[in-house]
């Protein structure tokens, strides 16, 4: 069964997304702090974190840079803020995905499945052992990104977005394509692909600033070139 | 009427000021010039005249003098013309009945009764000077000065003068102009930098040490800026903390319904039904925060981008479970536009939703340009909007008057008004219309889309 820690420190919202969760078929465990979140989540490895980003002491953009400093356990902040800077920073901190308060239920399971299945078997999409591009190297097979050579840290849904573009190399994809399948949104937040490939672009490209791989086609969406 | 521009006052005054000490001076120089040359001439004339006088009496000896010839031997050249009057006759060197008839009667008179005299007059409408000097034995010898010449030369200097005075005036308003545009310019500074908070970017201010004159203006500016900005800030802090503190709660509430909706198979049907309720309104209520949070953003400006409108559009239509064939775009039309996204995809929701609860359904989206305008135009074939109502279905918390609308009471009023925010959020506007053949169209006109 599918392990979700929820990491809320409003008692009753944390009480109820465990119930509401595990109704859904998840083995959820809560945590009240950041603290405590993390330190369970050292003990043992729930597959997918909800974060909170009000939290006591140690915040949620703080509790993810710590999560994500560990490992690339599938993460989605749900949060009552809906302020551009929140969201964009929360998913610069490594989120996954971003939820605004109040969330369904049925949603916040879909959600949480889409990232699993991404994060699992990283790539149905490579069959191809490499994609060259200059000086950047991906090996969908082995879920590895180099770049001149060097192994470059990425995210399950960093890698699945470079996989993505690099399956359609040349081509623009909209925001919404992206959106569709890397994160199986039909209706999402757009703002999750710029901050997921400005985190890439700082990882792959010489000067994230003038990118030259990754690059934005103003208007219709992004595309990786040579 | 619209009082003129300090910078049109400003010149304005240059200008006159230059042009009345301009004027000042050329009439001034004018006269004084006049007065000068022509006492001069005067002198000259009196002189000429005695000299003269002198000689046609000395030529006035014996018994029958010829007058004529003694008149004729003067040196007078062609602008003194002498003539003589004895025992009431008039002599010249030639028939010229003119100058005598332009001596005045007083003059003559007063020569007659031994005083030398000299007058200003007109001959011929050309102005002259008569000196007049009585001889001995009653005669009285006149010599006119014509003083075309000088007069000619006070044309060229009155002329000169004009030309001075209206050059002045000029350089008056070209210095008045260039003058309060320098005067100006902070004032220009403040301009922009209002503008600048306008538009949304409260983090301009104006240095105080930069004009010094404009000191005590720069230290309010910046003032009323921090104190906007901070009441800004507090207005969305506590628009924050409202959200958080409805939204948590709802998710609490939307949780734990979920856990009994579960459930619900087990429930008697009372409870069932009271299950239901609470489920409906739990939802309702959360579309109320999401929109009322909207709502309270309407101070934000659009957040542009370039988007493709038309997938934006058929986007709006899937998530509804709208077939996405029924947006159209008009021929030509660029369909990237310049545009807040996330503004522009909730008002096409909003306008879909709306159509599906008060007219049965969207049957068209329309895209389109009409002049600098992008519209966006929403199809129904419901009963329409009803005429009184087209403007105030806008306003907050007016919900449709059909007993069905009612009824299903899932709405939360809001959804046009938000189609309104977000128009006036492009400088735009929401009209609702008739659609030809019955029903409701619902037109969005945004304004600077294509740039």
């Amino acid at each position: 069964m599918t392990s979700v820690l929820v990491i809320e420190d409003d008692d009753r919202i944390r009480l109820s997304l465990v119930l509401a969760l595990e109704d859904e078929g998840f083995t959820a465990q809560g945590a009240a702090t950041a603290e405590e979140g993390l330190l369970t989540q050292r003990r043992s490895r729930a597959d997918t974190v909800l974060v909170d980003l009000m939290l006591p002491g140690v915040d949620g953009f703080e509790c993810i840079r710590r999560l994500r400093h560990h490992d690339d356990v599938p993460i989605i902040v749900v949060s009552a803020r809906d302020d551009t800077h929140d969201v964009v920073a929360a998913l610069e901190a490594g989120a996954d995905d971003y939820v605004v308060k109040p969330v369904a239920v049925k949603e916040l399971s879909a959600r949480l499945r889409a990232l699993l299945r991404r994060a699992r078997g990283a790539v149905t999409v490579g069959r191809v052992p490499a994609l060259v591009f200059g000086d950047l190297d991906i090996r969908p097979e082995a879920g590895e990104v180099r770049v001149r050579g060097e192994l470059v840290n990425v995210t399950r849904t960093e890698f699945r977005l470079l996989c993505e573009l690099a399956e359609h190399a040349g081509r623009v994809l909209s925001r919404e394509q992206l959106l569709r399948r890397v994160w199986e949104y039909e209706v999402g937040d757009e703002r999750l692909v710029d901050v997921h490939v400005g985190r890439l672009r700082q990882k792959i490209e010489v000067d994230s600033a003038e990118p030259r791989h990754l690059v934005t086609v103003r208007g219709l969406g992004y595309k990786l070139q040579r | 009427m619209k009082p003129f521009s300090l910078r049109t006052r400003v010149t304005a005054g240059f200008t006159a000021g230059a042009l009345a000490l301009s004027a000042g001076m050329a009439v001034t120089s004018y006269e004084l010039i006049r007065r000068s040359l022509l006492s001069e001439r005067e002198r000259g004339a009196v002189r000429s005249a005695y000299y003269n006088a002198t000689i046609v009496n000395g030529g006035l000896v014996g018994a029958e003098p010829d007058v004529v010839d003694v008149l004729r031997s003067l040196d007078t050249g062609t602008e003194r013309r002498p003539v003589l009057r004895r025992d009431d006759a008039w002599f010249s060197r030639n028939a010229d009945a003119g100058v005598t008839e332009a001596i005045p009667a007083p003059l003559q008179a007063r020569v007659a009764a031994g005083l030398p005299t000299m007058q200003r007059i007109r001959v011929d409408g050309a102005p002259a000077l008569v000196v007049g000097v009585p001889l001995a034995g009653g005669a009285a010898f006149y010599q006119i000065d014509s003083l075309r010449e000088l007069d000619r030369t006070f044309q060229i200097v009155a002329l000169a003068l004009t030309a001075v005075a209206v050059i002045l005036a000029g350089a008056g308003a070209l210095l008045g102009s260039s003058i309060s545009r320098y005067i100006l310019r902070p004032v220009a500074g403040v301009a922009s930098a209002a503008r600048d908070i306008a538009s949304g970017n409260l983090g301009a201010r104006l240095d105080p040490a930069t004009e010094p004159d404009l000191a005590v203006l720069s230290v309010s500016f910046n003032d009323m800026v921090d104190r906007l900005a901070q009441q800004l800030e507090r207005d969305r802090r506590f628009a924050a903390d409202v959200a958080h503190e409805l939204r948590s709660p709802l998710q609490t509430l939307a949780a734990a319904g979920s856990v009994v909706a579960a459930r619900r198979g087990d429930l008697d049907a009372r409870t069932a039904t009271a299950l239901d309720l609470l489920t409906a309104e739990i939802a309702r209520f959360q579309t109320l925060v999401n929109d009322l949070l909207e709502l309270a953003r309407a101070d934000q400006p659009a957040r542009r981008e370039h988007v493709d409108v038309a997938e934006l559009a058929r986007q709006a239509c899937r998530s509804r479970r709208i077939p996405d064939g029924i947006v159209q775009v008009e021929d030509g039309l660029p369909i990237i536009w310049h545009v807040d996204r996330r503004r522009i995809l909730q008002l096409l929701g909003n306008l879909l939703d709306n159509a599906a609860r008060h007219g049965g359904g969207a049957t068209a989206v329309r895209l389109g340009r009409s002049g600098d305008l992008c519209y966006l135009e929403v199809d129904d074939e419901g009963p329409g909007v009803d005429p009184a109502d087209k403007t105030v279905i806008f306003d907050r918390f007016v919900r449709g008057r059909t007993s069905v609308a009612r009824a299903g009471g899932d709405g939360t009023g809001l959804g046009l008004a938000l189609v309104a925010q977000h128009a006036a959020a492009h400088h735009g506007t929401a009209v609702a219309t008739a659609r030809p053949g019955g029903g409701a169209r619902f037109r969005v006109e945004l304004a600077g889309c294509l740039s």
